[in-house]
């Protein structure tokens, strides 16, 4: 997006929230919104200690389809692939090595516990283990990206180990068709 | 409370020996107070009387004054409204006989609340010596609807002015040390995270940090000229140091497989404390300015999380018993201390300017407010922000 688009944007949220929700928040005055100076766009990609280094952002920005498989879940505090989720991401790699244009996002997310910096690399090495998983597949690095999330999008919004169980998950949003 | 306050009051006035004795409040739940009276502070209608009031919250926020007459100190002067506020303030320790401040505060009527804060920091510091807080102000995340934005607040919770308006999630605001320029962590591209950094004097952010895999904020240098954050584009949450305004970003933790996050400085710039997961679970590990390997710091608690390294030590969120408290550990000797109560959970620990007082998050029946801590003793204070899920304080020191 251009600035102008975005600062078009940030008025357009900014007359939302005066004569919207924000009417609820009294004491809140309505911010001018901010302008843009620059934009750094897509950042370079890493290159990683052994060479493992995720790409570049580049070519992941579009419509992704969510659920088109099944997401795979977590124990507390871990970011290990359960031997008992390890098909479901098997079936992704099938579907990648069959489709060659195909692209994938890794977004990896946790439950609502702990601080929210320390959730969001948790969920990142979520997503970075389904995707080592998917390389050992056989799938090329290259087409796929990680995202965290961190505890900001519970799939289930209750507070129990029942919810929290679904919510430290991987799901995968696939980009390109058969 | 009062009953017992005042006996214990009429016990220390029976010890001739304490000097201003009958003026320190002490009870099992408070924090010793210097009594000040503010009687002779005259305050014309409207504007003035916000001045004294304001002033007069703040003295008690501070945590070093009660109110009362006859006092140790009291404050002389007035506080008129007209074309702008106009205020003047002499401090005076009435068992000396002397004045301890006598200054002016001029300024637009919009200015009073901010013109108050400043006087009572200067009363602060007149009679204790100590820095105040009230002048600080708040970074502060906030949900809106599915979102959350960055708001801004004075450190009493006034003021509340909403900064980011992207319609996405913003998170984890960090102050640069002018008080004019904070970075903080965006999705509002793609659901990807960015780093931006925002100039409050002129409403314009830029984009300093936009890798592939997560840009989370860490703390900026007490010099203004770095940044620390957490990335994962070379594959593996690490802690990396960039210039504030931009640049290569330099990586100062390496590990495969284990999750880094939040990593802050120390007060003179020569150390950072961090997190990390490496054992199994998130503990606290320093680091030199220059990275290396990380040195392993705590070691009660089952998750140890959020440091803020302040002149008075290191402030954390610890996991003991089934709750989430804020603590304080000496990065030297390893004393730990517990300053929340347990009555709920306390996270995102932010050190006051003052050196004595922690802003935090406060959780209870899953709704998220900002509260006060006291490492002096008093009971933790709710800042008035109205509805809403508050989380992520930084105040500026």
């Amino acid at each position: 997006m251009t600035a102008k688009t975005w600062i078009m944007a940030a008025l357009v949220v900014s007359v939302a929230v005066t004569f919207g929700t924000g009417c609820k928040r009294t004491k809140v005055k309505p911010g001018s919104g901010l302008g843009q100076n620059s934009e750094l766009l897509n950042g370079t990609g890493g290159t990683g200690l052994d060479g493992n280094g995720l790409p570049g952002r580049p070519g992941f920005d579009g419509a992704l389809v969510n659920g088109q498989f099944p997401t795979v879940f977590f124990d507390f505090d871990s970011a290990q692939v359960k031997e008992g989720e390890r098909a479901k991401v098997a079936q992704v790699a099938e579907y990648l090595k069959a489709n060659a244009g195909a692209t994938v996002v890794l977004s990896g997310h946790t439950d609502e516990r702990g601080s929210q910096e320390y959730n969001t690399s948790l969920g990142e090495n979520r997503a970075l283990a389904v995707r080592e998983a998917l390389t050992q597949d056989g799938v090329d690095a290259a087409r796929m990206q990680t995202r965290s999330m961190g505890e900001e999008q519970p799939k289930n919004p209750g507070h129990d180990e029942a919810a929290w169980s679904q919510n430290r998950r991987v799901e995968f949003q696939v980009l390109g068709s058969k | 409370m009062l009953k017992r306050r005042t006996l214990i009051a009429l016990t220390l006035a029976a010890l001739p020996l304490l000097a201003h004795a009958q003026d320190i409040w002490i009870t099992k739940n408070m924090s010793a107070k210097f009594s000040i009276d503010l009687t002779e502070l005259r305050a014309s209608a409207g504007g003035g009387a916000l001045f004294v009031q304001t002033l007069q919250n703040d003295l008690v926020r501070s945590g070093w004054f009660s109110i009362a007459r006859p006092a140790t100190f009291t404050v002389r002067g007035s506080a008129a409204a007209g074309a702008g506020m106009s205020a003047a303030c002499e401090l005076l320790d009435n068992s000396r006989n002397r004045a301890l401040l006598n200054k002016a505060y001029n300024g637009t009527a919009a200015e009073t609340r901010r013109l108050a804060h400043q006087a009572a920091d200067d009363i602060v510091f007149a009679a204790t010596g100590k820095k105040g807080m009230n002048g600080a102000r708040l970074l502060l995340a906030g949900r809106m609807g599915g979102g959350k934005e960055i708001f801004l607040c004075d450190a009493d919770g006034g003021n509340l002015r909403q900064i980011t308006h992207d319609n996405s999630i913003s998170l984890a605001p960090q102050w640069a040390p002018n008080g004019e320029l904070f970075v903080y962590t965006s999705f509002r591209r793609n659901n990807f995270q960015e780093i931006n950094l925002v100039d409050l004097r002129t409403n314009q952010r830029t984009v300093i940090a936009a890798y592939p895999g997560i840009d989370m904020t860490g703390g900026v240098s007490p010099d203004g000229g770095s940044v620390l954050m957490t990335l994962s584009k070379d594959g593996n949450p690490d802690i990396y140091v960039q210039g504030l305004r931009g640049g290569a970003p330099i990586r100062l933790t390496k590990s495969i497989h284990a999750g880094q996050a939040s990593p802050c400085w120390s007060p003179d710039g020569n150390a950072i404390a961090y997190v990390s997961d490496h054992s199994g679970q998130p503990q606290l590990y320093l680091i030199s300015r220059g990275g290396g390997a990380g040195k392993l710091l705590t070691s009660r608690g089952s998750q140890n999380v959020a440091p803020d390294w302040g002149g008075e030590g290191i402030a954390y969120c610890s996991r003991r018993g089934g709750r989430y408290v804020v603590c304080v550990i000496n990065p030297a000797t390893r004393e730990d201390r517990q300053i929340s109560p347990g009555d709920c959970d306390y996270e995102d620990p932010s050190w006051a300017p003052d050196g004595r007082h922690i802003f935090c998050t406060r959780t209870s029946g899953y709704r998220s407010t900002i509260c006060m801590l006291d490492t002096m003793g008093d009971a933790p204070l709710a800042l008035p922000l109205g509805n809403g899920d508050w989380t992520s304080p930084a105040c500026m020191r």
